[in-house]
C-alpha cells in the first residue's frame, strides 16, 4: 500500500522527480568515475615509478636504508640468494650494488651512480633492458662494458663504443678506478635517473670494487605484486634480524603519501561540488513536498499518523534515490570500465609528470565493482539525507494549517 | 516604480522564507567553497613558482651561449661588467645575482653523491631572493674563513651529514683537471625547489673560483623585476643588447611549473562552471515553482492594469535578490576564510613528506585575487538571469488572466 502510494506520487510529478533523479544520477556517476580515475591514475603512477627501477620489494642490511654506507651492506649475498630461491611466492629476484662515483670522459667529469646488476635477472625486475635506446643491453659475462643513461651520456658527450673513466671507492673503502666502454645507452624517461645512472655486469663490478658476494640490496618481484607487503614480512622472518625487507609502501613512502594527499585534494573538490548538489536536491524536495502540503494536510485530517506520512515521504525519496543511484552507478561504471581498457593519454603533460618522477602519460581508470558499490551507497545516503529536512519540516504542520497553507 | 517593484519582490521572497533562505545559503556555500578552492590551490602553485624564482631562476636568467645544452665552464657570461652596468641602471630591475655553477661530486667518509656546486655571495642572495628564509638548520653563513658550505636538505639526508660534518667537494676545473676542497656544513636549506634540495651545494664565490680555477665570468645572472608584466619587455631588450647570451624567462626554465599554473586555471574554470550550472538549476527550480503557484496572483495584477513588463521586472528582481544576497554572503565568508589563510596559512605539516615529494610548502598561504569575485559575480548574474527565462516563458504561455477563474 505504502509502496504503491509512493510510486504513484513519484510518477505523478514526472518533471520534478526526473530533475531530482537526474541530479542524483549525475552526482553518482561523477563520484564513481572520479574515484575510479583517482585510484587508477595513482596506481599507474606508483606502478610505473616502482617498476622502472626501485622494485616492489627491497632487501637491505638492517641499517642501510637509514644510513646507506658501506658499513651496512649485505655481506653474504649467497645466503640471501639461497633463502629467496626457496620462496614460492617470488617470481624473480636479483642483487645490486650501488655506488656513487665521478665519471670522466675527454673534457668532462660528472658525478653519478654506478651500479652492478645481474643483467639477465634485471630483465624481469626493472625496465632497464626495455629502455634501450642505442647499442646493446648488458650480458652476465660482460667486463668493462657500461650501460649508461641517455642524459648522462649526453653530458659526458659519449656515444656507443666511446670510453669513459670512473673514480670511486670500493666496498673496502679502497680507491677504485677503471676505464669503461659504452655498450648501450638507455632512456627511461625519468630525467634525473637517466642523468645519473650507469650499470655494469655485477661479476665484473664486484672484482673492481672488491665487492664479491656483497650487495647493497636485493630486488624481489613478487608473483602477486599486490601482496608485496605480506611477502616482505614473510621474507623478513626468514632472513634474520641483520637484514631488512621492505615493500614499496615503505621504500617509496613519500610517493605513497603524495598520492594520498592528491586524493584528499580531489575529494575536497568533489566535496564542494557535492555540497552544492546536496542543497539543490534539498531545495527540490522542499518544493516537491510543499507543493503537496494540502494533500498531506488532508491525509492527516482523515487519520493518517505523522509517522505514516514520514514513512511515505521517506520511502518516496529513498525509491527515487535508489533508481538514480543505480542509473548513475551504471553510467559512471561504464565510463570507468571503458577508460580502464582505453587509458586516457596526456600527451602534453609528460614534462610535468617527469618532474615528479613519473614516466607514464597513459592513465587507465581503476575498475573495481566494490568501490563503485561503495560510492553508490554513499550517494544513496547523501541523497536521502538531503530530503530529511524538508520532510521533517512539512510534518510539523498541524492538519488544519497544512490544508490552509498558501 | 523601481522601489515598488523591489518591494513586491522582497515581500514575495519573505513570504517563502525557508525556501528563499535555502537558495541564498546554496549560492553562498557554493561560492564560499569555490573561493576557498581557488585561493588555496592558486596559493600552492604560486608558492612553488615563487620558490623557483627566489631560489634559482629569478624572473629572467642570463646564461652564456650554449650553456643550457652543455653546462661547461667554457660557456660563461664573460662580459659581466657590461651586464652589471645595464642591470644596475635599469629601473625595472628590483635585484639581480651572479652565480658560478659547476657539477661535481660531494663525498663524506662513507658516502658520495653528484652535486651542483654554486659559488655565491650570501649577502646578495639574501637581498635578492631572501634565501636565508629557506634556512632549515644551521646558520646562513660560510663561517669566518669561508670554509663552510650550505647544502640542500635532501642531499644532506642522503649524505647523512649534519651541521659541522665534513664534506669533500670535487669537480673539474677550467683546465679539465679534477680538483677538490674540504668543507664543513654550516647550513642546510629547504627551498622546496626540488633540483636545489636534492643537489645544491652553495659555497663562497671566492672558494668556488679557486676550486674551479675561474678568475672571472659567471654561469648565471638571475634577475628579479618590480613587476611581472615587464618580463617580456626586459627579456627582449636584454636579447638585443647581449645577442650572444641565452636569456630565458622563469617559465621557459621551469615549463612544468607554468603547466601547473595553466592547468590550475583550467581546473578552476571547469569547477566553477560545474558549480554554477548546478546552482543555476537550484534557482531555476525555485523560480519556476514560485511563478507557477502565483499564477492567480499575477492574473489579478494584470486584470487591475499592471503591465506584463512590470511583472517580469518583479520576477527578475526576486531572482537577482536571491542571487546577490547569496553572492554577498558567500563572498564575505569566502573572503574572510581566504584572508585568514592568507595571514596564518593552511598548515598541512602532517603531510609534509608528501609535500616534499611534490616540492611544495606544507604551509599554504591563500591568494585573494579580485578576479575571483568579479568572475563569481558575473556567473551569479548570468545564473539568476538565465534561470528566470523559462519561468517567464511559462508564465506568458499560461495566460494568467484565465488562471483567476481556476481553482
Amino acid at each position: 500500500m505504502l509502496f504503491k502510494l509512493a510510486l504513484r506520487n513519484i510518477t505523478a510529478h514526472k518533471k520534478r522527480s526526473s530533475v531530482t533523479a537526474l541530479l542524483t544520477a549525475i552526482m553518482t556517476a561523477l563520484l564513481v568515475f572520479s574515484s575510479a580515475w583517482i585510484d587508477g591514475s595513482h596506481d599507474t603512477m606508483i606502478q610505473s615509478a616502482v617498476e622502472i627501477y626501485p622494485g616492489y620489494l627491497q632487501i637491505t642490511g638492517k641499517e642501510f636504508r637509514a644510513n646507506p654506507s658501506y658499513d651496512h651492506l649485505i655481506f653474504d649475498a649467497a645466503a640471501i640468494e639461497q633463502e629467496l630461491a626457496q620462496n614460492n611466492d617470488i617470481a624473480s629476484f636479483g642483487a645490486r650494488f650501488e655506488s656513487f662515483v665521478l665519471f670522466s670522459a675527454d673534457e668532462k667529469a660528472v658525478g653519478g651512480m654506478l651500479t652492478g646488476i645481474e643483467p639477465e635477472k634485471e630483465v624481469h625486475l626493472s625496465r632497464l633492458s626495455s629502455s634501450l635506446k642505442k647499442g646493446e643491453y648488458l650480458s652476465a659475462d660482460d667486463t668493462n662494458q657500461v650501460y649508461i643513461g641517455h642524459e648522462l651520456a649526453k653530458r659526458l658527450k659519449l656515444g656507443v663504443g666511446d670510453e669513459v673513466a670512473f673514480v670511486g671507492s670500493g666496498a673496502d673503502y679502497s680507491f677504485a678506478a677503471d676505464n669503461l666502454k659504452v655498450k648501450g645507452i638507455f632512456q627511461t624517461g625519468l630525467f634525473d635517473f637517466d642523468a645519473n645512472s650507469a650499470f655494469l655486469a655485477k661479476g665484473y663490478f664486484d672484482r673492481i670494487m672488491v665487492a664479491e658476494n656483497y650487495a647493497t640490496h636485493f630486488i624481489v618481484l613478487p608473483k602477486r605484486p599486490g601482496q608485496a607487503a605480506e611477502l616482505a614480512a614473510a621474507i623478513a622472518d626468514n632472513i634474520g634480524p641483520q637484514y631488512q625487507s621492505a615493500s614499496w609502501n615503505q621504500t617509496m613512502a613519500g610517493l605513497v603519501k603524495a598520492m594520498k594527499l592528491d586524493s584528499i585534494f580531489s575529494y575536497i573538490t568533489l566535496g564542494i561540488i557535492f555540497i552544492v548538489i546536496f542543497f539543490v536536491i534539498m531545495i527540490y524536495t522542499f518544493l516537491a513536498v510543499f507543493a503537496r502540503i494540502r494533500e498531506i494536510g488532508i491525509l492527516r485530517a482523515i487519520g493518517t499518523t505523522p509517522k505514516q506520512i514520514l514513512a511515505l515521504l521517506l520511502l518516496e525519496s529513498s525509491l527515487l534515490a535508489l533508481i538514480s543511484v543505480v542509473i548513475g552507478g551504471l553510467i559512471g561504471g561504464a565510463f570507468a570500465h571503458y577508460f580502464h581498457h582505453n587509458p586516457i593519454v596526456f600527451a602534453g603533460m609528460e614534462e610535468q609528470f617527469k618532474q615528479y618522477g613519473l614516466a607514464a602519460s597513459a592513465m587507465p581508470t581503476a575498475f573495481m565493482p566494490l568501490m563503485i558499490l561503495r560510492d553508490m551507497v554513499v550517494m544513496f545516503g547523501l541523497s536521502v539525507l538531503s530530503t530529511l529536512y524538508p520532510i521533517l519540516k512539512v510534518n510539523r504542520f498541524r492538519p488544519v494549517e497544512a490544508i490552509h497553507h498558501v | 516604480m523601481f522601489r515598488l517593484t523591489g518591494k513586491i519582490a522582497w515581500v514575495s521572497l519573505a513570504r517563502r522564507r525557508t525556501r528563499s533562505v535555502l537558495v541564498v545559503l546554496m549560492i553562498a556555500v557554493s561560492l564560499w567553497g569555490l573561493l576557498f578552492m581557488e585561493g588555496i590551490y592558486d596559493g600552492m602553485v604560486e608558492q612553488m613558482i615563487n620558490n623557483a624564482i627566489r631560489s634559482d631562476s629569478g624572473h629572467i636568467s642570463l646564461f652564456g651561449g650554449g650553456y643550457r645544452l652543455d653546462p661547461d665552464l667554457s660557456r660563461q657570461v664573460a662580459d659581466v661588467a657590461a651586464v652589471d652596468d645595464f642591470l644596475a641602471k635599469d629601473s625595472r630591475v628590483l635585484s639581480y645575482v651572479k652565480r658560478l655553477k659547476q657539477d661535481g661530486l660531494v663525498a663524506t667518509a662513507h658516502y658520495s653523491r653528484g652535486a651542483a656546486i654554486f659559488g655565491v655571495d650570501l649577502e646578495v642572495e639574501e637581498r635578492h631572493g631572501r634565501l636565508a628564509g629557506y634556512l632549515y638548520q644551521g646558520e646562513f653563513s660560510f663561517g669566518r674563513r669561508a670554509r663552510g658550505a650550505i647544502i640542500g636538505f635532501k642531499l644532506a639526508d642522503k649524505l647523512q651529514v649534519r651541521i659541522g660534518s665534513k664534506i669533500i667537494l670535487s669537480a673539474q676545473d677550467r683546465h679539465s683537471d679534477v680538483s677538490a676542497a674540504p668543507l664543513k656544513v654550516t647550513g642546510i636549506l629547504k627551498t622546496n625547489n626540488m633540483a636545489l634540495d636534492e643537489n645544491a651545494v652553495f659555497i663562497a664565490d671566492k672558494k668556488a673560483r679557486k676550486l674551479l680555477a675561474m678568475d672571472e665570468g659567471v654561469s648565471q645572472v638571475a634577475v628579479i623585476l618590480h613587476d611581472e608584466a615587464q618580463i617580456p619587455g626586459l627579456q627582449q631588450e636584454l636579447r638585443r643588447r647581449f645577442p650572444h647570451l641565452e636569456i630565458l624567462r622563469w617559465n621557459e626554465l621551469y615549463p612544468a611549473l607554468m603547466q601547473s599554473r595553466v592547468m590550475m586555471e583550467g581546473f578552476n574554470l571547469v569547477t566553477s562552471l560545474l558549480i554554477f550550472c548546478v546552482a543555476a538549476l537550484g534557482v531555476f527550480g525555485v523560480m519556476l515553482v514560485s511563478v507557477l503557484e502565483r499564477l492567480r496572483e499575477f492574473g489579478i495584477m494584470l486584470a487591475i492594469g499592471t503591465r506584463f513588463s512590470q511583472i517580469r521586472n518583479i520576477i527578475f528582481a526576486e531572482s537577482f535578490f536571491l542571487g546577490f544576497i547569496g553572492f554577498g554572503l558567500g563572498a564575505l565568508i569566502g573572503w574572510g576564510t581566504l584572508y585568514y589563510f592568507k595571514i596564518y596559512g593552511l598548515d598541512l605539516s602532517m603531510f609534509s613528506d608528501a609535500f616534499d615529494e611534490f616540492g611544495m610548502d606544507a604551509v599554504t598561504y591563500a591568494i585573494i585575487r579580485p578576479s575571483y569575485f568579479v568572475t563569481a559575480l558575473v556567473a551569479v548574474t548570468m545564473a539568476t538571469f538565465l534561470s528566470v527565462l523559462v519561468p517567464l516563458w511559462v508564465l506568458k504561455k499560461a495566460k494568467p488572466i484565465e488562471a483567476i477563474n481556476k481553482n
